[in-house]
């Protein structure tokens, strides 16, 4: 055995020592990454992880008021549906109530209340704590209060319904201010203006799309935009499909094919503001072709004397025989009925055309009918809401007082005038004239961004309330909403903000405002409404009753009578009617377009434009993504020699914005229709400096009638800029090219 | 004169040797990762002995992993539960792994556990069938009861997910979809 020499024994331990170093990085190298196993602290009581939990609420998307389902895991929101159970949505949702969830966790939330330290409407903003805002805030108002000038206090809110308005209600009257207004631009004014002229009713009828067998739609976007979409969806599906052997037939008139257009058997384009109009010609018909037979016949037949087809006819651009087609479908079968908003519903002859809507029903003998217009009862609890919408006149009313010096404060809460109401009116300059604005909003929109003070307000998804839809369903409902997370930042319900401001200012008002949360408001009116009920069979005790209404999410009592009979319609409404045909703002020489802006199914009237799946969602007509256009048929863009991407000037008496042309076949020549909804100057990442907002340059004409604005009553010149900017969509060419794509004979290139 | 191969290979013998040496390397390297540092048997943050609890002490599995017959996830018990029991056990009370425990629970923070069974995300994997289905907890996790270190015995990986569904024939457990979801 020889000796291992120095150097060899140096040269194994070096080839072992790599050897060694090479096994553990090996090792190393086909591990997995270390993952950690974190445990709770203390484990939640409420959940156990990977189990999902649904709770009930209600959506706020919209003001049709669906209940939803949510998706809760480990205390986090994942998934929203709709509630099955509940009448409006039976399981539904749609985009803007799918979207809520970017709602919740938009990266944009006011998350602490903000001071403004710099120029008003600069944006420039300071986090303060809730201590010193509510001070502030009770402190000013308080100090009003005992100077008796509480007058000077304002509160202007979207559309708020339920016992919050009531909240709403009761701090202001406490406080000794009777200015507690609503705004919401999508508010049907003039289709409640019109029902309390026809009907005398307060409450936004049922219209049973569901058992109606034809349709006549005019310029109601039932499917996408008009007062419930979700529960019109549903009806519509049973309408076409729902009944063996018996599909219902729909109409849709209006200038540019919405979605109801493009799934209606039957778009009938008339000269834009002339659907009024349209709608006397078929009742004409109907009496004349002996559809009616009403005791009140004649009389019928003399108010309508001036709305034969064929003068009709001359008026509206749709062809006699078509007029009295539809009169002939529409007095003959049964269950027909026949709804109007949409731009038939923002003209200055907007109340005039429901009447001469609601008036098609009558003729009709569609009203409390099924398949016809079904009278609501009144709300289950508490009074309309309705009754504190301001409409135009009252927005008008608040700059005019704004102006004068008359507001010290202004309380603004889920609502955006500045973005909502045409630029020409000052809403924004107005507000300059407040001494104090305090926003009470979960979004820096348009309007919060002018506020002195942000009081962040908490998501539907975190806050209590309760909610009557409306329109109703035929029966008494109410839904209750309650957080189904716990809230995500420095915020709090809005609820629970006006009760707070109601100890901070004190006086009588935290001794009637007693409660110390929403929570338990809500709770204590239920157990109310609850004792009053009583004796209507329910035997449980309430809270057995609050545990299953909050499961559900809804209480409503099917079955129930429907409210009372409205008054027979008289002819002498159609007399009263002075003017059928809508107005326009500018002189037809010099603004040869009519405008047709448009809610939108995935923004509505713009508050769905921070949603970022909302913005991503393509247009259901254009299948446009992101920003805005204006459609030009292909006639009209033919005459002014525009190619889709021209960047159009588009302007109006009012004001004029640059957006790009697209050539949508869909639409009247003559018309040019913009989206509304984009435009936005603030309100977050996703929805700053995209397109453009139309309702901006509406000029300030008004329905002759309710007062209300017409924003479909306004004409527009175009000019091309001489620049180009593609349009985002994810449709092809719309043309066969030559392809015969469907056969030779029909193939138009 | 014998003729042997040995003197043949003499000029070779060395640099062989050493490979042999480098070869024997590896594997030490590699037993000394696994044994160590792998992710088999990862050194904790707290020396937590599953033999101490379940067999010194007869703590059925559930009694901690609560969630295992309920939910995916079998329950890495909270911070509370351990000082549930260890606020009134004095004898270990001085121990240094426990006051460790103890360190955590007072400065209201989790305990960062080394996960050991892992599968991908793209594994829809349940606790609950399984459990409901009879199985004990040995049969994928090993003799824990008997570990002082928990190690890992299988692969966790497909094959071995696949060849136990087919052996006791569990119904549509061979669909891609039962577990990829």
């Amino acid at each position: 055995m020889s000796k291992i020499s120095r150097r060899d024994l140096l040269q194994y331990i070096g080839a072992g020592g790599i050897g060694v170093v090479g096994g553990v990085l090996y090792g190393e190298s086909v591990q997995q990454n270390v993952e950690l196993l974190i445990p709770q602290v203390v484990p939640p009581e409420d959940y156990s992880p990977g189990v999902a939990t649904w709770y009930n609420t209600v959506c706020n998307q919209c003001p049709a008021g669906c209940g939803i389902s949510v998706r809760i895991r480990e205390g986090k929101a994942k998934k929203i549906e709709g509630n099955p159970v509940h009448p409006v949505s039976q399981g539904r949702t749609c985009a803007r109530g799918q979207a809520g969830l970017n709602a919740l966790y938009n990266p944009d939330r006011i998350r602490t209340p903000l001071q403004n330290v710099g120029q008003r409407g600069s944006g420039n903003f300071e986090e303060i704590s809730w201590d010193e805002a509510l001070t502030t805030v009770g402190s000013r108002i308080g100090r009003l209060k005992i100077d008796n000038e509480a007058s000077r206090v304002r509160l202007l809110c979207g559309r708020v319904r339920g016992h919050l308005d009531e909240l709403f209600l009761q701090f202001m009257n406490l406080l000794g201010s009777d200015h507690y207004q609503q705004y919401d631009f999508t508010y049907p004014s003039a289709l409640m203006a019109a029902n309390k002229m026809s009907f005398g009713t307060d409450v936004l009828p049922y219209y049973d799309i569901r058992n109606a067998v034809f349709l006549l739609s005019f310029g109601a976007d039932y499917l996408g935009t008009w007062i419930s979409p979700v529960h019109h969806s549903l009806a519509y599906g049973h309408l076409r499909q729902g009944r063996e052997g018996r599909r219902g037939k729909t109409i849709q008139i209006e200038p540019r094919m919405s979605l109801s257009g493009a799934a209606a058997d039957e778009w009938i384009a008339a000269r834009p503001g002339t659907e009024g109009l349209l709608a006397l010609g078929i009742a004409h018909a109907l009496v004349s072709e002996g559809h009616y037979h009403g005791s009140d016949r004649d009389e019928w037949s003399k108010a309508l004397q001036a709305y034969s087809p064929s003068l009709v006819s001359a008026e509206t651009d749709v062809s006699e025989d078509k007029i009295l087609q539809l009169a002939r479908e529409f007095g003959t079968s049964t269950a027909s009925l026949a709804i109007a908003g949409g731009a038939t519903a923002a003209g200055t002859n907007a109340v005039a055309s429901i009447v001469a809507v609601n008036a098609l029903n009558y003729l009709a003998g569609n009203l409390s009918q099924p398949g016809g217009i079904i009278f609501n009862p009144d709300p289950a609890f508490s009074a309309t809401a309705g009754s504190r919408q301001a409409g135009f006149q009252g927005m008008l009313d608040l700059i005019g007082a704004m102006k004068a010096g008359d507001v010290d404060v202004l309380l603004v809460h889920d609502t955006n005038p500045v973005f909502a109401l045409p630029d020409n009116v000052g809403f924004r300059q107005a507000m300059q004239n407040v001494p104090l604005i305090i926003a009470l909003s979960s979004f820096r929109d348009e309007t919060t961004e002018m506020a002195d003070l942000i009081l962040p307000t908490s998501t539907y998804l975190e806050s209590w309330g309760d909610d009557v839809p409306d329109p109703g369903v035929g029966f008494p409902v109410a839904s209750i909403s309650q957080p189904v997370v716990a809230t995500l930042y420095d915020t709090l319900p809005v609820g629970d903000i006006v009760l707070s401001l109601a100890r901070q200012i004190g006086g009588e008002l935290p001794i009637h405002m007693r409660w110390g949360t929403m929570e338990e408001f809500i709770k204590e009116r239920w157990r109310e409404e609850y004792d009053q009920r009583g004796s209507e069979g329910e035997e449980q005790e309430f809270e057995a009753f609050w545990q299953a209404a909050l499961e559900a999410g809804v209480w409503g009592q099917p079955g129930a009578v429907a409210g009372d009979q409205p008054v027979p319609l008289s002819s002498s409404m159609i007399a009263s009617i002075a003017d059928p045909v809508s107005k326009f703002a500018g002189d037809e020489s010099d603004y040869p377009f009519v405008l047709h802006p448009y809610l939108t199914a995935t923004f509505l009237d713009g508050r769905g434009a921070n949603l970022p799946w909302l913005q991503e969602m393509p247009d259901p007509m254009t299948s446009v993504v992101y920003g805005s256009w204006v459609e030009l048929n292909p006639v009209t863009a033919d005459e002014l020699g525009i190619r889709e991407g021209d960047v159009l000037d588009v302007e109006s008496p009012a004001g004029s914005v640059r957006v790009p042309a697209l050539i949508f076949p869909a639409i009247r020549p003559g018309v040019v229709a913009i989206p509304v909804g984009q435009g936005h100057a603030a309100y977050g990442r996703y929805a700053r400096d995209r397109g453009v907002n139309p309702i901006h340059i509406v000029a300030t004409l008004i329905d002759d009638q309710s007062g209300d604005l017409a924003w479909a009553a306004t004409r527009v010149k175009l000019r091309a800029t001489g620049e180009r900017l593609q349009i985002i969509k994810t449709d092809g060419v719309t043309r066969t090219l030559g392809r015969q794509i469907l056969g030779p004979e029909n193939d138009h290139a | 004169m014998s003729i042997s191969v040995l003197d043949a290979l003499r000029p070779g013998k060395k640099p062989a040797l050493l490979g042999l040496v480098l070869v024997f390397g590896l594997f030490v390297g590699a037993w000394v990762h696994g044994k160590y540092f792998s992710d088999r048997s990862p050194i904790q943050p707290i020396e937590f002995s599953h033999m101490i609890h379940a067999t010194d002490n007869e703590i059925p599995c559930q009694h901690c992993h609560i969630y295992a017959d309920r939910t995916p996830v079998a329950g890495v018990p909270s911070v509370s539960k351990c000082m549930g029991c260890h606020n009134s056990v004095p004898s270990v009370r001085e121990h240094p792994e426990i006051l460790k425990l103890v360190a955590y629970w007072e400065k209201r923070e989790p305990i960062p556990w080394i996960k050991v069974h892992d599968l991908p995300d793209f594994v829809h994997f349940t606790h609950k069938r399984h459990i409901r289905a009879g199985l004990a907890c040995q049969e994928c996790h090993g003799p824990v009861e008997t570990m002082n270190r928990i190690t890992r015995v299988a692969t966790m990986r497909m094959p071995w997910c696949v060849d136990c569904h087919t052996e006791r024939n569990v119904e549509h457990g061979r669909d891609c979809w039962t577990c990829h979801k």
